[in-house]
């Protein structure tokens, strides 16, 4: 049994997912219906606590 | 301050933020004087004062170190 | 990468079962050739097309071809084909005559794409609440009233303004600026979102402060809330801060705005003492909350996943990540409302549990690359290569190429010059790989974009040409030059030609460096031995590696032990014996009790760590470790503790009621007390699980005995995301709720035996006394005593005594040194299912380290020189990695070694060094060289 995983969605959950899964070995899609992945994220100016861009 | 001074100014910055700043710069195509070299280190922990010194004793007119 | 990428893309269907899907994936056109497309923005800037930028909330425009945002992944040019002339109107097509590399494709056409894959995580987020319809809030009518997300966007350097909070219409700066929380959070009468969305207290925090930051002129910030929930680690010293600084907390709903003749808002609230205030706002934020939207709930129910009344993903406190169809599991805020590093947590929890189902395939599909024998060139003179790359006219068109490729020939040890319309481009590499060969080069200077996104390129190239990775250097004449002086082409030559020179001077210094590797001892390592640990071992085992757990006590589980229900009603004990059960009968697990770690060594993939059973030591030789060292219910000192034994803490009530719950039938009154031990001067963080605690408590005495009274004494309710509930349920059952401030604490007496709690009312303003039978106290949780560990480990502890994560948001169970992992309470205070899911996400995170039969050492690490090591330990003390230790000599001298496994190359150690014994590869005298040769004129 060989078999790729399916992650769906490509804000910051589905990447930490796919970097994980892909670094442990395993082929991982990633789906994101966006032209780029980053998700809800990205358009964060800073975050708490150490205000670092979001990016 | 003459007006046609135009300072030499040595810029470290750390690969991991200012460095990586600095290329966002270009990307926004932010424009600023062309006055400035920047050299990339791993991090401005890593900054040994000597290389400040020796920046001014070549003539640099400021150093800038951002990380 | 073993990721692909699949953009514009949505799931048509996904049929078969666990371990055997197959998946329709509907792909549409991007019109832009990924591969030829070199995001250089030229079809961007000509391109007629203009329509609202969805990622600045449509508050300014972006082109019909077009990119989100700068730092985009992939960067990569996208056509909007409604917005499009040529596509939709036969029209244009300038982008395509502009484009340098030709790759735009008019013709790109949708596709149906089949995947198989054996397990499926859906992780597809959520979208704010549109207060569109909200009509007493004026959000589509007032252009002052905007969203929190628009807030993000306009604080945003990137954004619409640049970063400038303006008001409408005369782009003024604000000078008072309201927040209003819970806009669709917490409400059911304008819209039906009963749940707390979490997050929204924190960043309007945050915005508030930002705010501050970015306007320059007198400012006041106001945020309207009904109870602040900063209950993440550190949150609430960041509201204490925000206090200190000026930010207003007002306790109200503002329930009417209204704009005037200037349009500034006049909003209408009722202050807690009931007097009815009119202010005026010059900019009113609403803090929106999340949901899930209608139609990917549609889409998530078809695939045969349940979800709750709230439209998130059904789970269970102790299978947090696994959906009700096998083979799927969920993370982020598709399952309840969360932040960043919730969210983070659980997408490694979910990798873990999809990854454990599937362990069997783990590495059978990753592709290993190989290279040619790498040639020796240390010996030999530099003969450097330097490639100078137009970059299309992103370069060419400011600087003048040619002549910077002539100057580079003028060059010392250079020995070849080239120049290239796209250096990047896999016929160039191809070329670059050839050129290498035929005229012998040993050192390659790149003259292009920016070592962070090519580096890594180029030292492929590099490697597939027999060179050392390490030989290369890039000068970055677009990111750093060209784009920046646009204005000034003949400036931007001369820097052109400067970097060029100081890239040029450092290669010809550069030596091979080597990576090397160190084998992986594949086993784990737990310590502690409650639910958190409890999981990670089992998760450990389950990926199958061999996994020791450590618990100092006689019992496995901890807190669990003394706890009967999760929020949702799930018992623990049932929950806990079984995992217990299953620890213990795994034939990959090894359990320690009785034990404590006295010592420790080593390095990711190599630790062998002491541990003393009583008297008998043992080596546990180990790859990886997760720290699950938990926390304790500290033991009050106040409110009559430990003097009547009616006054209980909630874990003591918890295991009371367990017991025989006849008691509550006897009582008439109960009242708990909030944050005691926690949000003040000596505890000044949230423990987070409390107020759950008590309310579910509160609910169990009514449920057993409707008739009696029961008060919860508090300071905000913090029952966060779908906990919201319980709070509402109690209110519903006639459980009474008493504000109080830090200022004016509750008193408790006894008095001829009878047990009173007096507090001041706030909406009376006058003193309450109220006789009960009992007093539960939400005494704070404590962090157990991590000194030790932490120094063994060489690990950081925040203020309050909690083990301090690699990074709050991205790296939650991280730690800064590899190969140690962080989960459950000894990270901070948090219920059962987080430290669940956290026990989960370090077991991922350890599995990508033990997965490995090696792990390799990246070559720019530090070196000490031990002829001039006097072993004085100033880099050991400096060194945040533990990277770097002092060592006796067989000769009895001391000196200090490198771990290059530890090393992230910062250098630090080597400016601490007082004698230069310590140094960076490629950064050090090379620096010096740059430093000097950069001055030239």
């Amino acid at each position: 049994m060989t078999k790729d995983i399916l992650v769906l969605g490509g804000g910051i959950a589905g990447i930490q997912s796919s970097l994980d899964l892909a670094e442990m070995g395993f082929k991982v899609h990633l789906v994101e219906s966006l032209p780029s992945i980053g998700g809800k994220m990205a358009q964060l100016d800073k975050t708490f606590p150490t205000n670092d861009c979001a990016i | 301050m003459s007006k046609d001074f135009n300072p030499r100014i040595l810029t470290f910055a750390c690969n991991w933020c200012s460095y990586a700043a600095a290329d966002l710069a270009g990307v926004s195509r932010f424009q600023y004087p062309p006055n400035m070299r920047i050299i990339r280190v791993m991090c401005s922990g890593g900054i040994n004062p000597n290389y400040i010194l020796k920046a001014f004793e070549k003539g640099a007119d400021g150093v800038l170190i951002s990380g | 990468m073993n990721i692909q990428l699949h953009t514009l893309s949505t799931v048509q269907e996904i049929k078969g079962e666990a371990g055997d899907f197959t998946i329709s994936i509907k792909k549409a056109p991007r019109y832009v050739d990924m591969d030829k497309c070199i995001a250089c923005g030229e079809c961007s800037k000509k391109c007629p097309g203009k329509t609202p930028d969805e990622f600045n909330e449509g508050l300014d425009k972006r082109k019909a071809i077009y990119v989100a945002y700068p730092q985009a992944v992939p960067l990569k040019y996208v056509i909007d084909p409604s917005r499009c002339l040529k596509l939709a109107k036969g029209k244009c097509g300038t982008c395509a005559r502009v484009c340098p590399t030709g790759a735009i494709n008019y013709e790109d056409k949708e596709e149906i794409i089949t995947l198989n894959a054996g397990a499926v995580i859906m992780a597809a987020g959520f979208r704010p609440f549109d207060p569109s319809a909200l009509d007493n809030l004026q959000y589509s009518k007032f252009s002052n009233v905007v969203t929190s997300i628009e807030f993000e966007r306009i604080l945003s350097a990137g954004g619409p303004t640049s970063g400038h909070i303006e008001c409408f219409p005369d782009k003024s700066e604000p000078e008072k600026i309201a927040w209003l929380q819970c806009v669709g959070s917490r409400d059911q009468n304008k819209c039906n979102n009963k749940y707390c969305s979490s997050v929204c207290c924190m960043y309007a925090v945050k915005e508030a402060m930002m705010a501050k930051d970015h306007i320059s002129g007198e400012f006041e910030a106001s945020v309207f809330l009904m109870d602040m929930r900063t209950c993440g680690k550190d949150f609430e010293k960041y509201y204490e801060r925000a206090k200190d600084q000026g930010v207003c907390f007002v306790r109200s709903r503002i329930h009417t705005i209204t704009e005037d003749k200037d349009h500034k808002l006049i909003c209408t609230y009722v202050t807690e003492d009931g007097k009815n205030v009119k202010e005026i706002f010059d900019m009113v934020v609403l803090s929106v909350g999340m949901e899930t939207p209608a139609d990917l709930a549609k889409v998530v129910r078809d695939m045969g996943i349940e979800l709750n009344a709230n439209n998130f993903v059904k789970t269970s406190s102790f299978s947090p990540v696994e959906t009700s169809r096998k083979g799927f599991y969920v993370c982020g805020a598709l399952q309840e409302p969360k932040d960043i590093p919730m969210a983070v947590m659980e997408a490694s929890a979910a990798a873990c549990d999809a990854g454990t189902s599937l362990s069997l395939s783990r590495g059978s599909l990753t592709k290993i690359r190989e290279y040619p024998e790498e040639k020796d060139v240390s010996g030999e003179d530099p003969r450097i290569g330097v490639f100078v790359c137009n970059c299309g006219t992103n370069i060419g068109g400011i600087v003048d190429v040619p002549s910077v490729a002539a100057y580079a020939k003028t060059l010392d040890h250079v020995a070849y010059v080239e120049e290239n319309m796209f250096t990047c481009s896999q016929d160039t590499q191809d070329k670059v790989k050839k050129v290498i060969r035929e005229n012998n080069l040993n050192r390659i200077v790149i003259a292009a974009c920016t070592p962070r996104t090519h580096e890594a390129l180029f030292q492929e190239t590099l490697r597939d040409s027999g060179l050392n990775k390490y030989l290369i250097e890039m000068a970055n004449i677009r990111n750093q030059c060209s784009w920046v002086h646009s204005k000034e082409p003949g400036l931007a030559t001369a820097k052109s030609k400067d970097l060029v020179r100081i890239a040029v001077t450092k290669a010809a210094l550069m030596m091979p460096l080597s990576q090397p590797t160190a084998g992986i001892m594949q086993k784990g390592l737990v310590i502690g031995g409650g639910v958190t640990g409890l999981t990670a071992a089992l998760g450990l085992a389950s990926q199958g590696f061999f996994t020791t757990l450590v618990e100092k006590n006689d019992v496995l589980g901890g807190n669990a032990l003394s706890l009967n229900h999760t929020w949702n009603g799930e018992p623990v004990a049932e929950n806990l014996s079984a995992l217990v059960r299953e620890v213990k009968d795994h034939p990959m697990i090894e359990v320690l009790t009785n034990t404590i770690v006295t010592s420790t060594s080593g390095f990711i993939g190599n630790f062998k760590t002491m541990v003393a059973t009583g008297k008998k030591d043992k080596v546990i030789d180990h790859g990886a470790v997760i720290i699950a060292t938990g926390a304790r219910e500290r033991k009050p000192a106040e409110y009559l503790y430990g003097e009547d034994e009616r006054v209980l803490t909630l874990l003591e009530l918890d295991l009371k009621i367990a017991g025989d719950s006849g008691f509550v039938k006897t009582m008439d009154s109960a009242v708990f007390i909030q944050c005691v031990g926690s949000r003040e001067p000596k505890r000044p963080y949230c423990s987070k699980v409390c107020c759950t605690h008590s309310i579910k408590s509160a609910l169990k005495f009514k449920e057993l005995n409707p008739g009696m009274e029961v008060c919860v004494i508090y300071r905000d309710i913090r029952t966060y995301g779908q906990r919201e509930e319980l709070y509402r349920a109690a209110r519903d059952k006639g459980v009474i709720f008493i504000r109080y401030n830090y200022e004016s604490k509750p008193v408790v007496q006894k008095q001829d035996g009878i047990l009173s709690v007096t507090v001041k009312d706030h909406v009376l303003g006058k003193d309450l006394e109220i006789r009960t039978d009992l007093i539960g106290l939400a005494s704070a949780i404590a962090p157990g005593d991590n000194a030790a560990l932490a120094r063994m480990f060489k690990l950081s502890l925040n203020d309050d005594h909690f083990f301090m994560e690699a990074h709050a948001k991205l790296r939650p169970v991280d730690f800064a040194t590899d190969g140690i992992f962080l989960a459950g309470m000894a990270h901070y205070p948090k219920p059962v299912e987080e430290s669940i899911s956290q026990a989960k996400a370090a077991v991922s995170r350890a599995t990508v380290v033990l997965s490995k039969e090696t792990v390799t050492v990246d070559g720019v690490v530090s070196k000490v020189n031990e002829a001039l090591c006097r072993g004085c330990g100033a880099c050991e003390e400096t060194c945040a990695f533990g990277a770097i230790v002092v060592n006796e000599l067989t000769n009895g001298l001391k000196a200090a070694n490198v771990q290059q496994a530890l090393c992230k190359g910062c250098g630090a150690c080597s400016v601490a060094c007082p004698t230069g014994a310590a140094s960076v590869f490629h950064y050090d005298n090379e620096v010096l060289s740059m430093v000097e040769t950069a001055l030239d004129q």
